[in-house]
Formats: structure tokens, C-alpha cells, sequence
């Protein structure tokens, strides 16, 4: 690593005031596990960091406004969110994909806010969060915009925020009624990155045999470059009563959609393969309120 | 020695007598380690596999700010003449000199008081290559037109390396052949004959203290802290280059954090001292995980096996060809090459064995030892083999091998009559563990369960020395020097135990002094679970003479030793608290070199290692993805002299071959390792840790050994591979002979079977 | 002062300090060239291991991947935290009886995270351990042993032995 130097501004407006100039080699910098890989790694080498530990204490904030929406500050830890009774009560898929998200000491410092806005494909909340509708809330020099969460993504690592334009708060409308789950697949060591994230909401009409789906929300990440609803797959799900045939037809579509690739955690084919079995596996998983 | 004082130290599982510095962070390492005016060195790397070096640029390194010195080959060579190492071969330069062999060769170190900015500089050294041919695989190396090196210098430093010889012109750095009877016309003979191929990935220790070295100038000396498990191989090496007598370099070396077979010989030693006499300053270098992938490897291997069976089931002859993948310096791959080939047919009582092992070099980071010193790509062949034999033939598995293991007082393929080898035990034992008689639940729609078992051996390293020195302080408390390293195998507190136990001394008493080749005699070094028989012998010794002169004493001053404290038989002789009592031990085993063309001796090894393991696996149908649900290891390791340790190392080896079976692989694009970091190189955390571990030694006893004790750092890691191949096998039905068992490859492998292989 | 360099001042175990660092030292670094503790230590270098593992402000964090200008105003522990002439505490004990370290250079993150676990769930499952010790690498794979030393640190707690 080489010296930078380390600003700490009070609010989260001036810190994305001292990211407007444009220079490429000024860098935010919330919880830092990102950012410290790859500045040790010397893939980033900034001249400048601009910390966002010391803004507004709103912004680390957990909360559930009036509609059960939960607002989520961009600068709260993932271990705030995984303690959280809110975020347990209202989004328990939520608590749940943290258990298993990195380890303890990451959460324990990794922001949500850095966690969406480094946009690698293998992080587990975006698939989740997307799939359970949330929105981000920006601030800039122009005052900021709301977008849903997945407008954020428009590449490996890219993502449409512009320069000075930080995560201030996420918006995650409640889960219930809705079921849902969140499986990963690791196919090298548990702690492994995934070789593919499934995440399902379903909006159910709870029958007396089996579900049948009035709404379906599937997003995968990992396999894809960005986080990627399926909606072919969504369609198939839709309408339909929840039975072996139907999984396999959504599995189907799921797999001719999504545009997997292959690396280390294994081939595009047997990915797609994964996305089949995950997906069904999923659905069934969310149905039966283990997620 | 007085009753109360004889507790019987051997035998039980005494804590470890570092806890107390290891739980509170205050351990030794060479990590720890800081001199004053010392200097970090970063190293410049290879980018390419294999090629000349036309020009080494270093001045926009040597410009950055706080820079000391950057330093080349060329100034290595202005100090040492011929600065090239190696166990086997003088065949690995300090720094690359004309060419380089591998991506990631070092070539160049800037010398910073910062290391940060060491490590910047080090990103500046600008070199240019005229690139030439590379050859990576074990089998093209045979024949290839790329070589690695053109001209080959054995090192003649041990004894069992003297004979080898090297060939101009080739890769072959040595082929070893063992000739017993007649293998290709018993094969003609034979009933039925079987012929498998099979393939193990190029994977590494991961020791989680890295490499690190440190060298201090003096006057006309030298001293060298490393975390090294061959501190005295260490001084002989390094005195040679020099051209010092060895009393001038000193080598000290502290805990290791983890060493695993990657510590030995020459790894940093070399270069930090030859920097730290170039610039007159104490030099440290401390290598980064990333690093560790570009110094030393396992070796992947290609296994052909063959063997005739009869109508009975008893296997008549077997042809094997082991091609040992080495990487660019030969390191001791040569010596596995040869102790670890002649195994190759596994622990059967075959007639007629032929075979053909190969230490290949190619343009991959160098391979050495790694717990189990060759034996696990070995097993992983000979017992895939015998049970993909025991299905063709319908037959039980451990029937199969009842009727075909090697017994006590039958001769090996090397004609060495095995003796103190408990492989019907072993055998018997884990077979028993698995309730291998009784029905088997065998899972049901997309999860299916299946077992497996397998046993392997292994031979210690022969012919090596190990001296201990015992010195008994006038307080009745003692010191112990010995040169063994204590990477976390416990030897510490073994070789304490059988101190305590022959002095009839408190063990809390008796100080290990950590290697100091100034202080502590020559050890040949800490390897292949050599040092429990070696060391514990000459420390055995060692303690039986100070006891010995201690009697002596107690008679001149007219006490018994019954009943007069140690002190007061001290205080008798010298009027006070003072003197000393040295007692001093050293032991080498007997051998008998094999013969060159036969590969045929009376007396291969002073004993053998034995181990099983049993494996029950879950198998996911719709991803291939294998759960192991139990993984069993049983051993004779001898008599333990400290049980828990002996169990703890039994489950720790399973443990990480566990790792070299299912996910870990080294990943090679144009020779250049593309995963040559923890996320993305996966090593095994807790939880892939199977739920059922279970380890046993069985009751046995190695004839002179301290105590009945003998080896048992390796012994776990011998069958977990192919227990596990063998479970997947037996859950649905597929035979994996490639390493690592992935998810994907048990996924293929089930679409082929069912006729609709996986289409990319 | 540059503006790559600056003084920090903070409590590390138990008692004010302050150092003068560079912006781009780790916490590791912090506590190693300042202050001479070398239990927290460098290994993997991603925050994947533990080896580095110290408590900021009672949270456990990777020591190499911490900046360590971030500790101005924290409480800092580490695992030399009362180790000097005294009493090891339950988790400690538990460590040493079920021999649950070998080469002992992952064992100080591993004594911390136990502490963590066991403040936050007094009596773990066997899951919980595995969980939340997933993110602890020992290349010894003294992995049931610690398992056991968790649990029996765990039942040193309850019975009232060390804190």
C-alpha cells in the first residue's frame, strides 16, 4: 500500500462534495474491506480517501417507517443489520443471508451502503434485497434520486451511481405476507464464494393443497455479471400451483434466460445445471418458510 | 529415583508445554522478529514461465524514495561464485541468473527500511525476456523439446541422494526402477488383468505463518533466524555457498507457524544471507500468502497401474509408472521420486512387481514435500485401483484386500521382510469402526450414501541422524537441546516426556531449547515423521546418560538416588548449588542401500507407517455435490507416547488431505498461477469439517523405538482421497481418478453414466 | 504533520495511547512497530483467516484489513489483554485442556472469536460454533479439538471459572 491521504467529513453531503471533482484516484470509503483488498492487492492506488465513517449518525440508522417499509442506513454494519429485531421481524430472510454472508469480523465492519455499491455479482444481499423490491436513496451535490436497487447495476463492478453520488439509505418494503429464501451454492469450500446465488419472494394464496403464486420475484446473482431478475422464470411461477412440472418449466426458463458464465466455481454449463436444481429448491424452501 | 517423583511421563496425554504462550499470543516466531538497522526485502518475480533474461532495468526502482539497494543475480554471483542450492540438485539459483524457469521465479529484491516501500519499488523493476517453449505436464515432460535445465548438477549432500544421476538433455532429473520377478510374463499368465490410469493436482502446504527469513551480520559470522524445519541443513547449505566453516553461520530457529514439509532445506535462507553481506545490515524477508504459491509445491502425479489377478482373487503381479510433476528446481522431488516410489504397488504381497518412477522437471513453481512425502498420490492410485478391481470382480472390497495385504515376515517389492507393520490390524480395525458386516443405509431419491475403505504405508526416510544433548541442572531441574522443530506436532513436550520419564523428573522441570545450531547438535531435519523414532531415540539416550552419570555421581558421594533429591546428591558433590551433568545421545539407523537396477535391499527402512481410512459420503444426484458425513483414520503409529497429540495429528492430516481431495487445486493459465490467494485457493474451515471424525491407534508397538513409539505426523493423510473416490463410487456408481473430487466432476460424471453427458 | 501521517490517540487494552502513523498502516502494523504485540498477525492478508483478529470497541475486526488511523478514540483489545502474571481466563484454559492449537498462529483469533461467540450465546450449539468460527483458519485443523475447547470454555463459563 501506498500513503493517501485520509479525509473525514462530518456529513455525508460533503463527503460526496469531495468526490464530485472527478479525479479517479479519490475514493469513498465506508467500512473499508472492499476498498483494503484492493488497495493491497495495488489494483487501486488512491491518492486520496474520503471516509465516510464520521457522517451523520442518521445515516447507520435501522428502522421501520409507518408503511413496514424498513429504512436502512447506507453506513449501518451488516452485524447491525444481522442483530437487528426489526430487520428479523419484518424481512427474516434478511437476518438469515447474513448468517452466512463472509464472516463475523467482515460484518462486523462492512457497511450495507459499500456492500451494494462495490457491485460484485458475488455479494448475497442484492440479490435479496432486489427480490424483495428495495430502492436506494442517494445523495449528491443536486440533492440525490431515489432508484430501485436493481437500476443500480450496469456491470461487473460498475454500477450507474455518478461521481459524488453516494448510497444514503435503502428502502426494503416489508416481506410479509410474502415468503421468501435466499440459497447459495458453494461448490469449493463452505466459505467459499458462491458459484450461485437464488434469491425468491413469493406472494402466495395459502390454500388447504399446496400454493398457488399470484407474484413471483427471482433474482440470481454470482452465475450473472450483475444481479439478474429472471422474469421468463418469474412468468412461469405466476398464476401457477407449485408442483414438480412447474419448477422444471421454470428451472428451464431460468437457465435458457439467465446469462451465466464460467470460472473457478465451475463451467457456465454446470451452472445453469445448479440454477435448475437451486431454483426449484429455492421456491419449495420459500414455500415451506424456511427462508 | 524417588517414588514420588516417578509419575510415568510416556503414555500420557500430558498438555502441550506451550499452551500457555500460544493462547496468549506471546509465542516465538521469526515473525515477531525486529533488528535494529534491519532491512525488508520485496521480491521482483518471473512473469513468464520460461525464458532469457535479456535486461534487468532497475533504476526506476532504485529512484523511489527510501530505496536502499536493489539487488540482481549478477550481484549475487560477484559474492558467491556458483550461488545455486538444492537438496537433491545445485540446480536453484538464488536469484534467477540467465533465465528463468517459472512465473514467479524470483529475480530481483529492493532493500527498504520500509517495507511498504520495498514492495512499491519492488512493482518498478523492469525486466525483458526473450521467452522460450514451456512444458507443464508430467507425461509431455518426458519427451518434450522444451528443457528445463540443460545441464544437471547432483548435490551428493545425503548419503541415500549420492547415486543420483543426472542427464543433459532431458527433464528426467531421476528414474527409478525396482525389478521383483518376472511382472510382464505373470501378467501374460494371469486370469484377469486390470489397467487404470489415474492423476493428482499440483496443490500447497498453506502453512499459516508464510515463508519468513531473517539474516544478521557480524564479524566474519553470520546468523540466520528462519522459520526452517532443518535448521542444520540450513548451516550446512549456506557454509557451502559461502565457503565458511560451519562454525561461523549460525541458524536459530523459534515455534514455526505451521510447516507441513514446505520449511525445508533452502527457501529464503540463502538469499537473505547473501543480501545481508552484501549490505552490511541485518535483512529480513517475510513473504505474503500470495507468495507462498510461487515457492514451494505438491506434486502433482500421473499413476499408471497394472495387475494380474488370479481366478481367487490374489493379485499375482503389478506393473506401475508414477511420472512425478516437479516444477523447475527438483528440490527433494528426486528423493520422493525413490523412497516414496518403491510403495508404489501399496502394502500387497505381490510375486512379481515392476516399477518406473520419474522426478520430471517442468516450468511450474517447484514441488517438495508435503506431509505424506509422495504417499498419498500413491494411495490414491493403488487403492482406487484395488477397488474398481474388488467391483469387476464382485468381490468385497475388504475381503479383497484380507486375501492380498502384505504380512509380517513376508517380503515387500523391495525384498525388505516387513516387520512391526500392523496392516491386518489397521485393516481389521477400521473395517470394524465401519460396521463394515452390517447393512448400510443407502439414502434414498436425490441423496445417496455409500462407503468406503482403504489402507496405505509409508516407509521413514532412511539412513538419518539425530543427536540430543540432556543437561541436568544442580537444582534437579533439566535443559534438553535438540535440533527438532516444533511446527505444532507437539515434539516439544514428546521429547520431554521421555525425558521425564527416564529421569523421573517433574516434566514442568525440563526446558526444550528451541534449534540453535550453536547450541543444539545436529538433527537431519524435521520431516516425514522421522523425528519421534530418530530424535526420541538419541534424546532416549541422551537421558539414559545423564542418568547414568548421575547414578555415578550418587555413588561417588555416597547417596541412593531412591532417596536423596537430585539437588542434594549435586550439593554433596560441589559443596553448593552448582556443576552440571551432560548427557549426550545420538542415533542413526541401520540400511542398506537398494541395488541401482533392481531397486532390491534386506533393509529399506528402520519401520513403517501405517494407515486406514474409512469414508461414508452423501451424494447430491442433482448437483454432484459430495457430503462427507464420516471420516474414520486408523494407524499404527507404534505406542503412542502421547496419546491425545498422536490423535490430534491423525485428525489434523485427515483434515487436510480432506482439503487436497475436494476443493483445493492450483490453477495454472500460460504457467502462471491463477489462484494464488486464500478466496480463491479454499483450504478446509470448520465447516467442511465432517461431522464424524473419528481416529484410532491401534495396540501395537515398533520394535526399537523409544518406548514402542514411532511416527504419526503423516500417517492420516494416506487414505482419505481414495476412501472418499471409493464412497462416491459406491453411493452411484461413478469412478472419479482425478483430483480434486468436485461437485462438478461427480456431475459429469453421472450425466455420462446416464448416456446424456454434460454439454459446455 | 503531513497529511499521510497523523497521531492517534486511543485505549489499547485498557490503557491510553497514542502513536504517531501513517495513513496507510493497518492496525496490525499499529500493533506491531508501536507497541510490540505480535499476537494479532498477518497471514492470508484478505480477512479470510483470523489471524489478525482484534477487538475494536468490543467488536471483533481483521486487524489487516483496519485502518489503523480508524482506532483514534476506540477501545482497542488484543489477545496480550491481561496475559502479563496472570490467570488465564475460561476460554484460554479450555484452549490449553483440549489441546485445540497446534502450531498455535491462528489460535490468538481463534481465543477471541470463542470470547465473542460466548458473550453473545452462552451456550452455543455445535452449529452456532461451526458458524460462527467459520471465518477462522487453522491449516493444523485442530478443528475438533477447538470445537471441544468452545464448549467446554462454554461450561467453565456457566460453572463461574475465569470470566
Amino acid at each position: 500500500m501506498t500513503p493517501f491521504e485520509l479525509l473525514e467529513p462530518r456529513t455525508l453531503r460533503e463527503a460526496a462534495a469531495l468526490l464530485a471533482s472527478g479525479d479517479a484516484t479519490v475514493r469513498p470509503f465506508a467500512g473499508g474491506t472492499a476498498v483494503m483488498l484492493m488497495m493491497k492487492m495495488g489494483v487501486l492506488r488512491p491518492t486520496r480517501l474520503v471516509s465516510l465513517r464520521a457522517v451523520e449518525k442518521q445515516y447507520s440508522g435501522i428502522g421501520a417507517g409507518a408503511d413496514g417499509a424498513l429504512r436502512i442506513g447506507a453506513m449501518a454494519t451488516l452485524s447491525a443489520l444481522e442483530r437487528s429485531p426489526v430487520i428479523r421481524n419484518e424481512a427474516p430472510v434478511i437476518a438469515r443471508t447474513l448468517r452466512t454472508l463472509s464472516n463475523v469480523r467482515v460484518r462486523n465492519v462492512a457497511t450495507v451502503g459499500g456492500h451494494l455499491a462495490h457491485a460484485d455479482p458475488h455479494m448475497d444481499l442484492p440479490p435479496v434485497l432486489i427480490a424483495l423490491g428495495a430502492s436506494v436513496t442517494t445523495v449528491d451535490a443536486a440533492g440525490g434520486r431515489t432508484i430501485p436497487l436493481e437500476k443500480l447495476y450496469s456491470g461487473y463492478l460498475e454500477t450507474s451511481l455518478g461521481r459524488g453520488e453516494l448510497i444514503a439509505e435503502v428502502s426494503v418494503p416489508r416481506q410479509a405476507p410474502r415468503r421468501a429464501a435466499y440459497l447459495k451454492c458453494t461448490t469449493r469450500s463452505a466459505d467459499d464464494w458462491p458459484a450461485l446465488g437464488v434469491a425468491v419472494v413469493l406472494d402466495t394464496l395459502r390454500e388447504t393443497e399446496g400454493a398457488a403464486v399470484r407474484e413471483a420475484r427471482i433474482v440470481i446473482s454470482a452465475a450473472t455479471d450483475t444481479p439478474t431478475r429472471l422474469a421468463k422464470a418469474e412468468a412461469v411461477l405466476r398464476g401457477a400451483r407449485v408442483d414438480d412440472a412447474v419448477l422444471q418449466r421454470a428451472g428451464d426458463a431460468a437457465a435458457s434466460e439467465a446469462s451465466v458464465i464460467g470460472d473457478a466455481h465451475g463451467s457456465a454449463a454446470y451452472k445453469r445445471e445448479l440454477l435448475r436444481v437451486y431454483l426449484a429448491r429455492a421456491v419449495r424452501a420459500a414455500l415451506a418458510g424456511e427462508g | 529415583m524417588r517414588a514420588e517423583e516417578k509419575r510415568g511421563a510416556v503414555g500420557r496425554s500430558i498438555p502441550r508445554l506451550e499452551g500457555r504462550a500460544k493462547v496468549t499470543g506471546r509465542a516465538e516466531y521469526v515473525h515477531n522478529l525486529r533488528l535494529p538497522g534491519m532491512l525488508y526485502g520485496k521480491i521482483a518475480r518471473s512473469t513468464i514461465a520460461h525464458g532469457r533474461i535479456k535486461r534487468i532495468d532497475v533504476a526506476a526502482a532504485q529512484a523511489v524514495e527510501g530505496v536502499h539497494r536493489v539487488v540482481t543475480g549478477a550481484d549475487i554471483r560477484a559474492l558467491i561464485p556458483d550461488p545455486h542450492y538444492g537438496p537433491a540438485f545445485h540446480d536453484q539459483p538464488i536469484l534467477a541468473l540467465d533465465k528463468v524457469r517459472y512465473a514467479g521465479e524470483p529475480v530481483a529484491v529492493v532493500l527498504a527500511s520500509d517495507p511498504h516501500v520495498a514492495e512499491e519499488a519492488a512493482g518498478l523493476v523492469d525486466v525483458q525476456y526473450e521467452a522460450l517453449p514451456a512444458v507443464y505436464d508430467e507425461v509431455e515432460a518426458m519427451t518434450s523439446k522444451a528443457i528445463v535445465h540443460e545441464v544437471l548438477k547432483p548435490a551428493g549432500t545425503f548419503p541415500d541422494l549420492k547415486h543420483f544421476q543426472g542427464r543433459k538433455n532431458t527433464n528426467v532429473a531421476l528414474d527409478f526402477r525396482l525389478r521383483r520377478g518376472d511382472a510382464e510374463a505373470a501378467l501374460k499368465k494371469a486370469d484377469r488383468v486390470f489397467e487404470h490410469t489415474f492423476r493428482t493436482q499440483q496443490v500447497l502446504h498453506v502453512p499459516l505463518e508464510p515463508f519468513v527469513s531473517a539474516a544478521e551480520p557480524g564479524d566474519g559470522t553470520l546468523t540466520i533466524h528462519t522459520a526452517s524445519q532443518s535448521p542444520s541443513f540450513v548451516r550446512t547449505e549456506i557454509a557451502r555457498l559461502l565457503e565458511w566453516p560451519e562454525s561461523k553461520v549460525r541458524v536459530k530457529v523459534p515455534y514455526l507457524g505451521g510447516g507441513f514439509g514446505a520449511k525445508l532445506y533452502i527457501k529464503l535462507e540463502a538469499l537473505v544471507a547473501a543480501l545481508a553481506l552484501l549490505v552490511r545490515r541485518p535483512v529480513k524477508i517475510s513473504l505474503t500468502m500470495e507468495e507462498q504459491f510461487y515457492t514451494l509445491t505438491k506434486h502433482a502425479a500421473t499413476l499408471r497401474i497394472k495387475s494380474g489377478v488370479a481366478k481367487d482373487g490374489r493379485v499375482t503381479a503389478r506393473l506401475c509408472e508414477v511420472w512425478w510433476n516437479g516444477g523447475a528446481y527438483a528440490d527433494i522431488g528426486p528423493r520422493i521420486t525413490q523412497k516414496s516410489g518403491f510403495t508404489a504397488p501399496g502394502p500387497y504381497d505381490i510375486e512379481h512387481v515392476h516399477i518406473d518412477s520419474y522426478a520430471l522437471y517442468t516450468n511450474l513453481p517447484p514441488a517438495g514435500a508435503l506431509r505424506g512425502f509422495g504417499i498419498p498420490q500413491l494411495v490414491w492410485a493403488y487403492e482406487g485401483h484395488t477397488d474398481m478391481i474388488a467391483r469387476e470382480l464382485k468381490m468385497d472390497p475388504v475381503e479383497f484386500r484380507r486375501k492380498n495385504i502384505l504380512r509380517d515376515g513376508r517380503p515387500q517389492a523391495t525384498g525388505t521382510v516387513m516387520q512391526d507393520a500392523a496392516i491386518d490390524k489397521v485393516l481389521e480395525r477400521v473395517a470394524a469402526r465401519m460396521d463394515w458386516g452390517k447393512p448400510f443405509d443407502r439414502g434414498s431419491g436425490t441423496v445417496r450414501r455409500g462407503r468406503g475403505v482403504v489402507i496405505g504405508f509409508k516407509a521413514v526416510i532412511a539412513p538419518t541422524t539425530s543427536v540430543a544433548i540432556v543437561n541436568l541442572y544442580a537444582d534437579g531441574s533439566c535443559a534438553l537441546y535438540c535440533s527438532t522443530v516444533d511446527m505444532g506436532q507437539g515434539s516439544d513436550t514428546a521429547m520431554a516426556q521421555i525425558v521425564a520419564e527416564i529421569l523421573g523428573i517433574p516434566i514442568e522441570s525440563i526446558t526444550v531449547v528451541h534449534p540453535d545450531t550453536e547450541v543444539t547438535p545436529y538433527d537431519m531435519a524435521t520431516l516425514g515423521s522421522r523425528s519421534t523414532y530418530h530424535m526420541g531415540n538419541a534424546v532416549r539416550r541422551a537421558a539414559e546418560d545423564a542418568r547414568d552419570k548421575l547414578l555415578a555421581l550418587a555413588r561417588e558421594v555416597g547417596v541412593s538416588v531412591e532417596t536423596t533429591p537430585i539437588a542434594e546428591v549435586f550439593r554433596r558433590k560441589y559443596g553448593m548449588q552448582a556443576g552440571n551433568i551432560i548427557g549426550s545421545g545420538s542415533f542413526i539407523p541401520t540400511y542398506m542401500p537398494m541395488d541401482h537396477d533392481t531397486g532390491q535391499t534386506a533393509n529399506a527402512t528402520p519401520f513403517w507407517m501405517v494407515g486406514a481410512t474409512g469414508a461414508e459420503v452423501e451424494v447430491d444426484t442433482e448437483t454432484g455435490r459430495v457430503r462427507v458425513t464420516r471420516l474414520v483414520n486408523v494407524a499404527d503409529v507404534g505406542t503412542p507416547i502421547n496419546p491425545a497429540i498422536v490423535e490430534s495429528q491423525l485428525s489434523g492430516a485427515a483434515i487436510m488431505q480432506l482439503g487436497f481431495t475436494m476443493s483445493e487445486k492450483m490453477e495454472f493459465s500460460a504457467g502462471q498461477c491463477t489462484n494464488a490467494s486464500l478466496a480463491q485457493y479454499k483450504i478446509p474451515g470448520l465447516l467442511d469439517v465432517p461431522e464424524g471424525m473419528e481416529n484410532e491407534a491401534v495396540d501395537a508397538e515398533q520394535k526399537g523405538g523409544p518406548f514402542g513409539a514411532k511416527g504419526v505426523g503423516e500417517t492420516g493423510t494416506f487414505g482419505v482421497s481414495p476412501a472418499i473416490a471409493n464412497a462416491i463410487d459406491d453411493a452411484v456408481g461413478v469412478r472419479l481418478t482425478s483430483l480434486p473430487l468436485t461437485a462438478e466432476a461427480v456431475y459429469r460424471a453421472l450425466r455420462a453414466k446416464q448416456g446424456n453427458p454434460l454439454k459446455d | 504533520m503531513s497529511t499521510v501521517q497523523r497521531t492517534i490517540r486511543f485505549t489499547l487494552n485498557g490503557e491510553a495511547v497514542a502513536a504517531d502513523v501513517p495513513t496507510h498502516w493497518n492496525v496490525v502494523e499499529l500493533l506491531q512497530n508501536r507497541f510490540g504485540l505480535f499476537g494479532a498477525r498477518e497471514s492470508c492478508g484478505q480477512g479470510l483467516c483470523g489471524c489478525c483478529t482484534v477487538l475494536v470497541n468490543g467488536n471483533a475486526v481483521s486487524g489487516c484489513l483496519y485502518l489503523a488511523a480508524f482506532v483514534h478514540g476506540a477501545e482497542v483489545t488484543t489477545i496480550e489483554h491481561g496475559a502479563a502474571g496472570r490467570e488465564l481466563d475460561a476460554v484460554q484454559q479450555a484452549f490449553i485442556e483440549a489441546g485445540a492449537f497446534q502450531c498455535g498462529f491462528c489460535t490468538p483469533g481463534f481465543v477471541l472469536m470463542t470470547r465473542q461467540l460466548l458473550d453473545e450465546k452462552p451456550d452455543p450449539t455445535e452449529d452456532d460454533i461451526r458458524h460462527y468460527l467459520s471465518g477462522n483458519l487453522c491449516r493444523c485443523a485442530a478443528y475438533p479439538e477447538i470445537v471441544a475447547a468452545v464448549k467446554l470454555a462454554a461450561q467453565k463459563r456457566r460453572a463461574g471459572q475465569g470470566r
